[in-house]
């Protein structure tokens, strides 16, 4: 029995078909669309849970971070000179400026925090294992990378605070065997933190880091959309969870084997 | 280099382009990932709207408790970077290269490496604090795909696991709530010492005494009346006067030349001069911890 | 007659280059017209040579003029009924290029990487080696310097570097050792990670002073110090620098100094590992200048072998 289907109105459908004309053009010409509609409508495993939201929620803190960021740029003078005022100046006296730099700073924190949380979720699930590695080792260097983030971020309000713990973080990588010193050197942009500090962790904070994670990111949700998202492994309805069909592993024994009896 | 025009492999990505026969083990793990790619595309949900409207709530608080902290940040402090709110100040003192008196400190999420490197306090043992210990942990956190290769991925079935990721979680808390708390020894001002001869009863022949506590580098191993830093297992200084056995004379001698007592950390204040001494033992003594 | 091949066109000539170099020369020359007789003639010249070549082909007397241009290889396979094809590996063996053009490829790829990268990482990373010496710093005359007695002293290591470079000394001048006047002047930036180090006695601020020397602003406070602290992570160092207790890997370091002129100039610092003896006494076992955290002397200096020129 076929379900009735409402016809649609002669008007309806010419709205309809000159709202999709465009898409229409831009998907003959690039495939967006197709691409976008494929990210939107996928599949994901009916039952993943409030934990799998932490990965956007990381997501859209750096987006924020960002977004700030540009625009704290347009007020920031990354001369030692000039720094504190300017930072005194955006807080104090530029409209918005407060809100707009609070947000930077406590994003930060949130930023970092998250991307632990994310983490945690993610080898409490396991979803490091087969296929995924690759992706974990993605996600393991823009932990790296975003705290690095944080560490050349913290210098540039250039007071006493910021300053200081520059100094005793730079001596801190400054220890490390061999090149310990001569990675001193490149930071500071000299034998000691001085004018030119400021202005390379600015570069830094800015433009080469940003542009790394930016990288890494697209690369991470690549992966996750193509290797997909797994379920919780403790799920009744797991997907990829039972016995597959194949061949098992040749050695039984003492050693309970895990014959992939967890979701996948 | 010979120019390829044809690929007798198979075209890249097939199995053919990488000949060789596969394990079981591989072989069985691509079936599963197989079932589940399966398993997704019959029993799964379409990402829009069903994940994304998860995602977007979760975004949507991560957004206003960044909003929060911003605006409580702001709006509890003041332009002066003394008037520190609920969440801090605004920005410190502009930097001073030349100070004597500034105590650093990290972004809090550098708390945990802080804390580290107080506790390395051998001078032998400084390079494992700063770079050994955090390299290692990287290298295993990058390794960790390749160092656990079962497919089981259920916790209760991964004791190894499940202890790493309680360790972990719980010393890193632990070294960062201890490096936050890790007290300042900052220098502190007069209001400073009126509010601790308020605090602790102390007589006003304490006074001098007092300031030269604050200004003698003693915070910078003891702890009194909540300022200081404790380091190198030196004691809270608070009470001391209440110790038995414990008065000027006795201070006096301790402090003028700790070497006597069998302390062999602690610097030796012999060259502050009597008076100076004769001070800072009248105001030990009188510390009673009487708040 | 037996087949044509396609219909011998009006004869088109084959591509040239004389044209453009023709075109060039007009330019030139008209560029000349502007800007000098010299660069007309020039143009001239150009347009001239280039001018009769290109004259030349196109009527006919070129040696190759009148054959048709001979077939490309897929006009010539199709001829001969085939698909598209491959070139075969004979082709490939007398005709090199592809292995040619593929080597060039890469090679003249690799050669632009190099021209950006080269410089540009050079620019990030030499210039932090180079040209970090300092200029002498005047301190202020020896007199400040009251014999036995502390002073906390501030001044800019680098005068043309602005406040940036402001560092602190705890000086004491000891008198003196052999008709030399006898300084210890220690950096208050802490041997384990380079904290500001406090010193463990009454400073007395009233006292301060704030002068103008020759070439940096000088602030200068007598203190009496027992001891030097570090409230980083609890490092101790006494009246020589020596350490005490805690962290720190060394001792701390020293300025070196000259008197000229009766007055006081800071010439570099340098790192300790140990201070035997006191005051004017003093035997110093001096290193090159080293970051804070590393050690100078022990079985743990080997971790650092050579140091960046300072």
């Amino acid at each position: 029995m076929a379900v009735p289907v409402r016809t649609k109105s002669r008007r309806r459908q010419q709205v309809e078909q000159a709202a999709l004309y465009p898409l229409d053009w831009l998907e003959e010409r690039s495939g967006l669309v197709g691409a976008t509609k494929y990210f939107l409508f996928r599949k994901v495993p009916g039952d993943i849970s409030w934990g799998h939201t932490l990965g956007s929620a990381t997501l859209t803190a750096f987006l924020v971070q960002t977004i700030t960021g540009v625009i704290l740029a347009m007020y920031y003078r990354p001369d030692p000179d000039s720094a504190y005022e300017s930072i005194q100046h955006l807080t104090n006296e530029v409209t918005l400026g407060w809100l707009v730099r609070g947000m930077h700073r406590w994003g930060a924190s949130v930023f970092i925090i998250l991307m632990f949380f994310h983490m945690a979720r993610v080898f409490l699930f396991g979803a490091y294992k087969y296929p995924r590695e690759l992706n974990w080792i993605v996600g393991a260097l823009l932990l790296i990378l975003g705290m690095f983030e944080g560490f050349t971020g913290y210098l540039l309000p250039w007071d006493q605070t910021a300053y200081w713990a520059t100094i005793v973080g730079v001596n801190l990588q400054g220890t490390g065997p061999f090149v310990g010193p001569f990675l001193v050197n490149v930071l500071n942009g000299g034998a000691e933190i001085g004018v030119d500090t400021l202005a390379r962790f600015y570069a830094i904070h800015m433009l080469l880091l940003p542009g790394a994670i930016f990288a890494l990111i697209g690369l991470h949700l690549w992966l996750v959309i193509r290797l997909g998202v797994t379920s919780q492994p403790w799920s009744p309805e797991a997907a990829g969870a039972g016995e597959p069909e194949g061949p098992k592993p040749a050695r039984e024994g003492l050693v309970r084997q895990s014959r992939g009896g967890g979701s996948e | 280099m010979s120019v390829q025009r044809r690929n007798p492999q198979g075209p890249p990505g097939s199995a053919k382009h990488f000949p060789g026969k596969k394990s079981p083990r591989v072989l069985q793990r691509e079936a599963q990932f197989k079932q589940y790619k399966a398993d997704v595309q019959a029993r799964g949900k379409p990402f829009y709207p069903w994940a994304m409207f998860h995602d977007t709530v979760m975004s949507l608080v991560v957004v206003i408790v960044i909003i929060g902290l911003a605006c409580v940040w702001y709006f509890t402090s003041g332009e002066n970077p003394e008037d520190a709110g609920w969440l801090g100040p605004r920005y410190a003192e502009p930097a001073d290269p030349g100070t004597t008196t500034f105590v650093p400190r990290p972004d809090w999420y550098f708390y945990f490496l802080f804390y580290l490197l107080r506790i390395f306090k051998w001078p032998d043992s400084v390079i494992l604090g700063t770079v050994g210990i955090p390299t290692l942990l990287m290298i295993i956190l990058f390794a960790l795909p390749f160092l656990d290769v079962r497919r089981e991925r259920r916790i209760i079935r991964r004791p190894v696991a499940a202890t790493a990721l309680v360790l972990t979680a719980v010393s890193m808390g632990v070294l960062t709530y201890k490096g936050a708390a890790a007290e300042e020894a900052t220098a502190a001002g007069e209001e400073t010492f009126d509010q601790i001869m308020a605090a602790q009863n102390l007589p006003e022949e304490a006074r001098p005494g007092l300031e030269l506590y604050f200004q003698s580098g003693c915070t910078g191993c003891h702890t009194y009346a909540g300022e200081g830093s404790s380091n190198l297992g030196a004691p809270d200084l608070t009470a001391i006067g209440s110790q038995q056995g414990k008065d000027a004379a006795y201070f006096q001698r301790y402090v003028a030349n700790p070497r006597e007592f069998g302390n062999e950390v602690m610097p030796v204040y012999q060259t502050l001069g009597e008076e100076n001494l004769q001070a800072l033992a009248e105001f030990l003594e009188a510390s009673k911890g009487g708040g | 007659m037996e087949q044509h091949g396609p219909e011998p066109q009006p004869h088109a000539p084959p591509p040239s280059l004389w044209p453009v170099g023709f075109a060039v020369g007009v330019a030139v020359l008209l560029t000349g017209v502007v800007v000098g007789w010299l660069v007309a003639a020039i143009g001239a010249t150009i347009a001239l040579v280039f001018g009769f070549l290109w004259v030349r082909d196109v009527t006919g007397r070129a040696p190759h003029a009148g054959k048709p241009p001979p077939p490309v290889g897929a006009r010539a396979a199709t001829e001969a009924g085939h698909a598209l094809p491959l070139a075969d590996e004979g082709e490939i063996e007398r005709f090199p290029r592809s292995r040619f053009l593929e080597g060039a490829t890469l090679g003249l790829g690799g050669l632009i990487g190099g021209l950006i990268t080269v410089p540009v990482a050079g620019l990030a990373i030499v210039p932090t080696f180079v040209g970090q010496k300092h200029e002498d710093v005047d301190v202020g005359p020896l007199e400040a310097f009251p014999e036995n007695e502390w002073q906390v002293v501030t001044f800019m290591e680098d005068p043309s570097e602005g406040e940036v470079s402001r560092r602190t000394a705890f000086v004491r001048s000891n008198g003196e050792l052999q008709g030399q006047p006898s300084l210890t002047i220690l950096s208050n930036r802490c041997a384990h990670l380079g904290c500001p180090v406090q010193a463990a006695g009454p400073l007395d601020e009233a006292q301060k002073e704030t002068v103008e020397t020759s070439n940096t602003v000088v602030t200068r406070i007598p203190a009496n110090p027992a001891a030097f602290a570090c409230p980083c992570h609890g490092g101790a160092y006494d009246t020589e620098g020596n350490v005490t207790a805690g962290p720190p890997v060394r001792a701390l370091d020293r300025y070196a100094y000259e008197i000229r002129n009766g007055r006081v100039f800071l010439t570099g610092a340098y790192s300790v590992g140990k201070v035997e003896g006191e005051g004017k006494d003093a035997v110093i076992t001096k290193y090159d200048l080293m970051n804070p955290g590393l050690h100078v002397d022990g079985p743990s200096s080997l971790l650092y072998p050579i140091g960046p020129p300072r």
